[in-house]
């Protein structure tokens, strides 16, 4: 009988070593990845977007922004000058949707920890509280429980909100958005340098994307510049 | 004896002057006629040729100018007798009247007579039953601006027409007059309208037609016309009397003429069969032809805009209009940017609707405006156009932003009309530094920014953050999306799954461990106590307190609650041999008799029941 409730507790022990162990891991693999000579920091970015901006380049400009909106959200200076140059280029200020305006609220990678914290901590104190012979620290477990559940919730929907970045592109220069995927294709309208779009679907060189007024359309990969790379920055 | 009426008379006549005529006419005989030979503008008579002889001979329609001749059917009636042949052909025109006068129609065969139509501008008889033409126009709704009445010119034989509905003529340049474009079809007779009716001249601007046109039906000179109509403005570029028409190209269906020359079927019998009317009406046997139908000319004044008055500002404006103006926010900080907003509302031509807003304003920064026009009707002739301008203070303090001029041509008032915005005031608090030593820069690459560096007037930009190296990482996708942080709330989560489980686990063997206490505290109080009725003699209580201390070991051991350790239980899990067997027996005959046992015996049994507590394994 001791044997089981020791074999249970080692079960669970490990279980939890397995989260620790696997994330760090994960940390570390990507440190140590092929493509760690392409830091990202929000500090850089945001002063990569200033130099850019300095020199007149409003559409790179805009994607450093975006890059560094990513990692500091609430950023006044960033939203400022992000301002300033959509300004610039006669772009108004996207207000996104209500999810975007509220749930960037911090750095989503913070929040994704704070996130896996509070599933354990709550997941532990809901268990505790199932049990009847832990009285004294009630009123404590039940707090945990309700911080870890936040601190779930909290994340959940930061990730909710960074997600439509995933498919956000900024517009490098002025670009035709054509009815179709082929060079030629009649031109249904025209997206502005600087314009941040969604990107919808790929075919060849081309990308479908949406622009803020909800029009669609395809564009020529090399006018545009995904917030978040998929290899290398530029 | 009957007497005959005059009529029966007049037809016995005509039917011996036609077998005179056809009899006394061996080279043929050629007859013309129209019916009616009066009819107003617009309205159509019938023209019918009759040639009567041994031959077929080709028959061409007459060319008169004013007038358009449509063939609308053929007969021929072949008689042979005594092989003679005798043939009778009959081409019957409508003829439609597209000016007002006495026309001539020469004779479309020779030895036919010349008639005479008379054309009038509004009276006159319509045949089948028409109604005049100035009587039809008093039908058709009228629109809320005046017009004419002659103004509906009918083209393509009647089929379709044009027309302008407008609220007037005289105007001015630059002037936006609403106008309504109606292209009447009629219903049959029209295939398909080809585009939109289109302008004639360059003396006139027109707004973009709307892709959709209303669609009524109107009665014109007694028949059915599917009206369309666009709603549109007309504006004049050039001063001057001016005329307009409008054009829209169209289908129509016109019947086949007749084949006079026989064709493929010439000499046989089919050829009567095919052009008889009867035969294309029913197979509908008509053609198709492009047409392009023209509106009557419009005539308009059109004024040039006064020189006198005019003021220095004037961009052009001519309507009636208002204007009002905001300021985006009252207070702001030094090098911030405040939006200047100003309204002109009202009616109009508004793409001549522009304003410089401020310039080289003392202690403002002006950049340049941007402009939204948001029309209140399909044709912007109404609507508002909204001026917005951003603005930064060189100064902190309390800022006054100047008046903004707008001027404009009313022609309702035939004079120049002046209007300004209220100065708007801004509590203009200074920025820490200056705005200078927070700009780190400013970009170039626009005019707006590139007016503000050319002044030196450089707008608020936060400067650039210490990057000490820290918090650099290799990929902005953030954790929630990676593979490789993806298991972690999984692996979490099936943690908190094995751990309720275990935990659900636990009230099975509780009940195990809540039978603990009842144990005997140790081996030695156990022994002592049977000693103690042992040397009593008590074998009652002795077997008895030997028979609880075993149900306890045994319900702990069997993982089950004490009652549930019975005799029976015992023999049939230990066997009717065992030592702890026999102890269960010899209690229950103690319990039930005057069981005597000796002081070895009280020994031996203590041992042996103290052994099972001391060894751990169930004897």
């Amino acid at each position: 009988m001791r044997l089981r409730q020791l074999a249970g507790t080692l079960a669970a022990g490990l279980l939890g070593f397995s989260v620790l162990v696997g994330g760090l891991r994960a940390q570390s693999t990507l440190d140590q990845s092929p493509q760690s000579s392409a830091d990202y920091s929000a500090a850089q970015q945001y002063n990569l977007a200033n130099a850019y901006a300095r020199s007149g380049k409003s559409a790179l400009a805009v994607l450093a922004y975006e890059r560094a909106r990513l990692l500091t959200p609430t950023d006044p200076d960033l939203r400022w000058n992000l301002h300033r140059v959509r300004e610039s280029v006669g772009l108004p200020d996207d207000p996104g949707s209500w999810s975007e305006k509220f749930g960037r609220f911090a750095n989503p990678n913070g929040m994704y920890w704070v996130g896996v914290v509070g599933l354990a901590l709550g997941g532990c104190c809901l268990l505790a509280l199932a049990r009847p012979r832990r009285a004294r620290f009630r009123a404590g477990i039940a707090v945990g429980a309700v911080l870890g559940c936040a601190a779930v919730g909290a994340s959940v929907f930061n990730a909710a909100a960074t997600f439509p970045v995933l498919s956000e592109c900024v517009a490098l220069q002025q670009a035709p958005a054509s009815v179709s995927p082929v060079a030629g294709a009649d031109t249904l309208f025209t997206i502005p340098a600087a314009a941040i779009v969604r990107r919808l679907d790929r075919h060849g060189d081309f990308e479908l994307i949406r622009d803020s007024r909800g029009h669609e359309g395809w564009v020529a990969s090399s006018d545009l510049a995904a917030v978040i790379p998929e290899s290398s920055p530029p | 004896m009957k007497s005959y009426g005059l009529k029966t008379w007049s037809a016995l006549m005509g039917l011996a002057l036609w077998a005179t005529l056809a009899i006394a006419a061996p080279s043929g005989t050629a007859l013309q006629s129209i019916e009616p030979s009066t009819i107003a503008l617009g309205g159509s008579a019938q023209l019918t040729i009759t040639s009567i002889g041994s031959e077929m001979p080709a028959i061409t329609p007459p060319m008169v100018p004013g007038l358009e001749f449509i063939a609308v059917g053929q007969s021929q009636q072949v008689q042979i007798i005594n092989g003679v042949t005798s043939a009778r052909t009959t081409v019957t025109y409508q003829v439609i009247a597209q000016q007002a006068g006495v026309f001539s129609i020469p004779s479309a065969l020779p030895g036919a007579e010349p008639v005479v139509l008379t054309v009038t501008r509004g009276a006159g008889s319509a045949p089948n039953g028409q109604a005049p033409a100035g009587s039809a126009q008093a039908a058709p709704p009228q629109p809320s601006s005046s017009l004419p009445a002659d103004s509906t010119r009918q083209g393509a034989s009647g089929a379709a027409f044009v027309r302008l509905r407008l609220s007037k003529h005289e105007l001015y340049v630059g002037e936006m007059v609403p106008v309504d474009i109606q292209v009447g079809a009629r219903d049959g007779m029209v295939a398909s309208l080809n585009g939109p009716p289109t302008l004639n001249g360059d003396a006139f601007t027109l707004s973009k037609l709307p892709e959709n046109p209303s669609r009524t039906e109107e009665i014109v000179d007694g028949k059915p016309f599917i009206v369309f109509t666009w709603h549109t403005a007309l504006v004049a570029v050039k001063p001057g009397a001016l005329s307009l028409t409008m054009d829209t190209p169209l289908t129509v269906r016109v019947r086949a003429p007749g084949r006079p020359d026989g064709g493929f079927f010439s000499g046989s019998g089919f050829e009567d069969l095919f052009n008889d009317p009867a035969f294309q009406n029913f197979f509908g046997a008509s053609t198709q032809r492009d047409v392009t139908v023209s509106s009557n000319p419009e005539t308009f004044t059109v004024l040039p805009l006064p020189t006198e008055g005019r003021p220095a500002d004037f961009s052009g404006a001519v309507g009636k209009f208002a204007v009002s103006s905001e300021i985006s926010q009252d207070k702001a900080g030094e090098g911030d940017p405040i939006t200047l907003r100003m309204r002109v509302s009202g009616e109009g031509d508004f793409q001549r609707v522009s304003s410089p807003m401020l310039q080289d304003a003392d202690g403002w920064k002006a950049y340049t405006p941007t402009v939204n026009f948001k029309p209140e009707d399909e044709i912007g002739y109404r609507g508002e156009k909204v001026f917005e301008q951003p603005l930064v203070s060189l100064q902190a303090g309390t800022r006054t932003v100047p008046e903004v001029h707008f001027s404009w041509f009313d022609p309702a008032t035939r004079r120049y009309e002046q209007a300004h915005t209220e100065p708007l005031t801004v509590a203009i608090t200074p920025a820490p530094g200056g705005a200078g030593a927070l700009a780190g820069g400013l970009p170039a690459s626009t005019g707006v920014t590139a007016r503000a560096a050319d002044s030196g007037a450089a707008p608020a930009w936060r400067p650039d953050h210490p990057d000490d190296g820290s918090g650099r990482m290799s990929s902005l996708m953030p954790h929630y999306f990676q593979p490789a942080y993806m298991t972690a709330p999984p692996l979490v989560l099936i943690a908190l799954t094995t751990v309720w489980f275990w935990l659900r686990r636990a009230p099975r063997s509780g009940e195990a461990t809540r039978l603990e206490p009842f144990l005997p505290p140790s081996v030695e109080a156990l022994g002592s106590e049977m000693d103690e009725h042992a040397a009593a003699g008590n074998v009652r209580s002795f077997f008895g307190v030997a028979r609880t201390a075993l149900c306890k070991l045994l319900a702990s051991q069997w993982g089950v609650s004490l009652p549930a350790v019975t005799t029976d239980e015992v023999i049939s899990k230990l066997g009717s041999d065992s030592e702890i067997t026999r102890v269960f027996l010899l209690a229950d005959e103690a319990a039930y008799s005057n069981l005597k046992l000796t002081p070895l015996e009280f020994r031996q049994w203590k041992q042996i029941v103290l052994r099972q507590f001391s060894d751990g394994q169930l004897s």
